[in-house]
């Protein structure tokens, strides 16, 4: 008796959530000094596998931003908010199989004297192919360590890009 | 326990073996139990006597008592306990005559163990079941659930650090533990096993563990056991006494504060209030502080009522919150963070000791009030009509960007209605009937302003259950029990789904009929589903011999799958896994066997209880593949169901040396095994025992006791180990994040020291002091879920200074 009246009212519709924070996009720019600049666009939704190729012993200034495109009609430039709480985050890149140096760029987000590294000049040492494990690290607790084990923190970002280093 | 005490229970036993004080020619004989009429319990040490006669009998510890030698004749019965009210009552002897009669007893808030352990009280007869004074259990420490559980073979905990903990019983927990606060179900967020039942154990009297689904009252579905936690009826006497206790702890450096005050008039009028505090700051492992780990909690409770002994009512409302911290450790991003803390040693985040307790961190909060009204139909029938309402609020926070760590992640409201009624002591010759029926309406509502993915949908759940128990007893050393019970339950969500998701698991095809419409990349659906089980309980009692007694029971059990298993959807940021509940889910159905064999002698008491279970359908959660995130790939669990087999046995013992000393034994063992997968079944217990040995010089006004609990190493668990890549000095290598294996075993040894402090007019007082994990060992427990990521808690001293006024 009762459980009829009950059944015959349905839940309301809830609101759709549009998922704040969330990152479905990394974009990734390397610029040489005279050429023109690639763009690797990561998208969750389609896990892109363009390749960053670079000339080995050469000068790239690479970017990197984060978008959040869930809501296409409201594009979000997370970026920004890793800016904003620069003291809190660190970019981080890790190679395989190809070695390349970084370091922080004139442009780059700083906190004291440490680059967040959204803007950085990668340098290559020599030729092949193989990736780049680009990591966007929240809270880490050793901001100085050379290893991703010894940063600590958590990932926010951990993304593969295969990288070829031409002659 | 006195020695006043001590010596009285013994002279009954004497008594009752001689008790034919005076003879005549006449050769009748009346027999029978004395029984407290709030829970059954036998009542021992209560004098039947034949008013204007020397006749007389003492009843003994299983509550007989037996008068020999009576001529024919209309009698006056005059019974009688000391805390019991006297009955008259008037019986015509023209034969031999079995009767057995119901005192309103209470149990006196100053007694003692001894009393409360000889106390069997019943909620079925024919399945064993543990029933603590929660006053008692508290004297091994603060937090009163798991001290209680650590005192019942066949029950364990799982925690998620060291605040966060619920009850397992024979190797199951969640959904399939039921957990009854003043004759009502608990409904808080209970299917998840880092959601920590929100009561406040501590404003409660008596707690009763049931193991298996024989709580036929109170819901079918839960196959594991109950806990049923009460207070004592209230007597109609003028009375006011109070209870109040604080404990000091070393670890953690906080402690418990604990108030209650009740006033009862002679008209049956009442009315109690009961007040409980906790704050904790970090807690510490043998070697680092656990970095926020504290926690708060505050509870209150207000219940008056009148109870007139053959009719009553009751109103009672009750007040829980706790915040307690997320160990910062176990805060991960994704697989690779898992892997370094595995890895790792100690904790990747070490802080220094404080009482801030910041995200990650869940807050809950739990309202509750209830109506009840009572009375006796005739002689034995009892009517009980109640209703309930609860409101539990759950809030979890994580670490978030962009100043979003003051905005929860999970913010869930679950509003339940409770309906109740029931007609117990329905007599007929010597069957005894109850029957009843519950009524329940659920909302949960989960916020959108979390701005994440809804862990838990919106839904109406509606349940309907009826049931009927009965028993008949031939005599005191036989009974058969048997009850049946027949739920609807039916859910009406509203959920959205990623596109992407809906179709990769087939959904857009196998439940079309649910799609609503769509919003952007997300598509509205509104799952129903609608279920009907059936419960049932069989079981006998027999006495085999003046000191032991044998226990069967069969109870079948069937649970409708709960709102994770069906809908859930998301991260788990400890476990780093992406959890699916599963729309096709079906009922579980539980097959259990239950035997339990007792002995009680004088000096030597001995419970074993094997069991023996198949379930068909046994709901879990299995690693189904991989998913990638912008946080790389994640493994993925997603609900199923399977057939599992459960066996194990239970043993507690008591041994008394001599009458000052006595040593007490307990074991479990539990066998848990996925019969479709042919592997074991995750978070089983492994095998455990506690040894205690106690001093009561009965002379003096101390004691002292000394625990030993042993946990081996869990040898049987399932693989669900996962590999993934790693970029080690320049090179990818697989690694493989070893999330299964189970930690080493250890034990641990906890003591109590209790001296009565002097009176000081009508306060008694008393001081206690505990010390837990003494040898300050350091281990992991398998049931800890924090176990991946630290070890569990260092020594503890603490200071209990206990009122009663």
């Amino acid at each position: 008796m009762g459980i009829i009246f009950f059944i015959s009212c349905s839940k309301e519709d809830p609101d759709a959530i549009n998922e704040q924070e969330f990152i479905s996009n990394v974009i990734v720019t390397i610029t040489s000094e005279d050429g023109e600049p690639q763009t690797i666009d990561w998208d969750l939704s389609e896990m892109n596998s363009q390749s960053i190729n670079m000339k080995v012993n050469t000068n790239y200034n690479v970017n990197v931003s984060f978008l959040n495109t869930s809501d296409p009609t409201d594009v979000e430039n997370v970026t920004l908010e890793i800016i904003d709480e620069a003291d809190e985050h660190q970019v981080f890149f890790e190679f395989a199989e190809v070695s390349v140096n970084v370091s922080s760029a004139s442009n780059d987000t700083k906190v004291g004297s440490r680059g967040v590294l959204i803007n950085s000049i990668w340098n290559a040492s020599s030729t092949g192919t193989g990736l780049v494990r680009l990591y966007l690290i929240h809270q880490p607790t050793n901001f100085n360590a050379t290893t991703r084990e010894g940063m600590g923190g958590f990932n926010d970002v951990a993304i593969d890009i295969p990288v070829s280093i031409f002659k | 326990m006195n020695k006043v005490k001590f010596y009285s229970i013994l002279l009954f036993k004497i008594l009752f073996f001689n008790n034919i004080i005076f003879s005549q020619s006449c050769d009748y004989f009346l027999r029978g139990k004395i029984l407290d009429s709030h829970d059954d319990s036998n009542l021992i040490g209560a004098i039947v006597s034949i008013q204007g006669t020397n006749f007389f009998s003492q009843t003994n510890f299983e509550g007989e008592y037996l008068i020999n030698g009576i001529c024919p004749g209309d009698y006056i019965l005059v019974i009688s306990h000391p805390n019991c009210k006297t009955i008259k009552k008037n019986i015509i002897l023209v034969e031999n005559k079995d009767v057995n009669f119901f005192l309103e007893h209470h149990i006196n808030e100053l007694e003692e163990i001894v009393l409360q352990e000889s106390k069997i009280s019943r909620l079925r007869k024919s399945v064993q079941e543990v029933s603590l004074n929660i006053n008692e259990v508290n004297s091994y420490g603060s937090n009163t659930l798991e001290e209680a559980i650590n005192n019942i073979p066949g029950a364990s905990i799982l925690k998620t650090g060291n605040s966060i903990s619920k009850p397992i019983i024979h190797g199951m927990y969640g959904s399939r533990v039921g957990i009854v606060t003043d004759g009502f179900r608990q409904y808080d967020q209970q299917w998840g096993p880092d959601h920590a039942p929100n009561i406040d154990f501590d404003s409660f009297e008596i707690l009763q563990l049931i193991k298996g689904a024989a709580a036929l009252k109170y819901g079918g579905d839960t196959s594991a056991g109950s806990i049923i936690l009460s207070s004592k009826r209230k007597l109609p006497k003028d009375t006011l006494f109070g209870r109040s206790s604080i404990n000091l702890e070393s670890n953690g450096r906080g402690g418990k504060i604990n108030s209650s005050l009740e006033k009862s008039f002679s008209n049956g009028f009442y009315i109690n209030g009961d007040i409980t505090g906790k704050k904790y700051g970090d807690f510490n492992t043998p070697n680092y502080i656990l970095s926020n780990s504290g926690f708060e909690e505050a509870s209150f409770s207000i219940d008056f009522g009148r109870d007139q002994i053959n009719k009553g009512w009751n109103v009672k409302y009750s007040n829980y919150r706790i915040e307690p911290g997320i160990l910062k450790a176990s805060h991960i991003g994704n697989v690779q963070d898992l892997f370094y803390a595995l890895n790792s040693k100690e904790p990747k985040i070490i802080n220094d000791f404080t009482y801030a307790i910041e995200a990650p961190k869940q807050l809950a909060k739990h309202q509750k009030i209830i109506f009840k009204y009572f009375k006796s139909i005739g002689n034995n029938s009892k009517l009980e009509i109640g209703y309930n309402y609860q409101e539990n609020k759950r809030k979890e926070f994580d670490l978030r960007r962009g100043g979003r760590t003051n905005i929860p992640v999970v913010d869930l409201s679950l509003k339940t209605h409770i309906l109740n009624a029931s007609l117990a002591g329905i007599q007929y010759e010597d069957h005894n009937f109850e029957v009843g029926i519950n009524g329940f309406f659920q909302d949960n509502f989960s916020t959108p302003d979390t701005g994440v993915k809804r862990l838990i949908p919106d839904y109406y759940k509606f349940e309907s259950g009826i049931y009927l128990l009965g028993d008949y007893k031939k005599n005191n050393s036989f009974l058969f029990e048997w009850g049946l019970r027949l739920d609807y339950v039916a859910y009406d969500s509203k959920k959205y789904y990623y596109q992407s998701d809906w179709e990769n698991r087939n959904f857009d095809v196998l439940y079309q009929d649910f799609e609503l419409y769509e919003v952007f990349n997300q598509i509205l659906t509104n799952p129903k589903f609608n279920y009907v089980n059936l419960s049932a309980q069989t079981g006998i009692s027999l006495k085999l011999s003046n000191t032991s007694k044998l226990n069967f029971s069969y109870i079948l059990s069937q649970r409708a799958p709960n709102p994770s298993e069906l809908f859930s959807d998301g991260l788990h940021h400890a476990m780093a896994a992406i959890e699916y509940g599963n729309l096709g889910i079906n009922t579980e159905t539980n097959h259990k066997f239950l035997v339990s064999l007792s002995k009680n002698s004088k000096r030597f008491n001995l419970l074993v209880e094997p069991y023996i279970s198949k379930i068909f359908g046994y709901i879990f959660i299995e690693p189904t593949g991989l998913k990638q995130t912008i946080r790389g790939a994640f493994p993925v669990w997603t609900y199923d169901n399977t057939d599992a087999f459960l066996t194990g046995l239970d043993l507690s013992s008591k041994f008394l040396i001599s009458e000052k000393l006595s040593f007490d034994f307990g074991a479990s063992y539990v066998y848990a095994q996925d019969l479709n997968h042919n592997e074991p079944i995750i978070l089983i217990p492994p095998f455990n025992s506690y040894q205690r040995l106690k001093y009561i010089p009965r002379e003096e006004n101390w004691s002292f006791e000394i625990t030993n609990q042993i946990y081996f190493k869990q040898t049987r668990f399932p693989d669900s180990n996962f590999i993934f890549d790693y970029i080690e000095n320049g090179s990818i290598v697989s690694k493989t994040v070893d999330i299964s294996e189970s930690p080493s075993g250890y034990n641990r040894i906890n003591a109590v020291f209790s001296i009565d402090l002097k009176d000081r007019k009508n306060i008694k007082s008393n001081l206690r002091i505990i010390g837990q994990n003494i040898t300050n060992t350091n281990f992991r427990d398998y049931l800890n879920r924090m176990r991946l990521y630290a070890s569990d808690l260092g020594r503890n001293i603490q200071i209990q200074l206990n009122f009663k006024y």
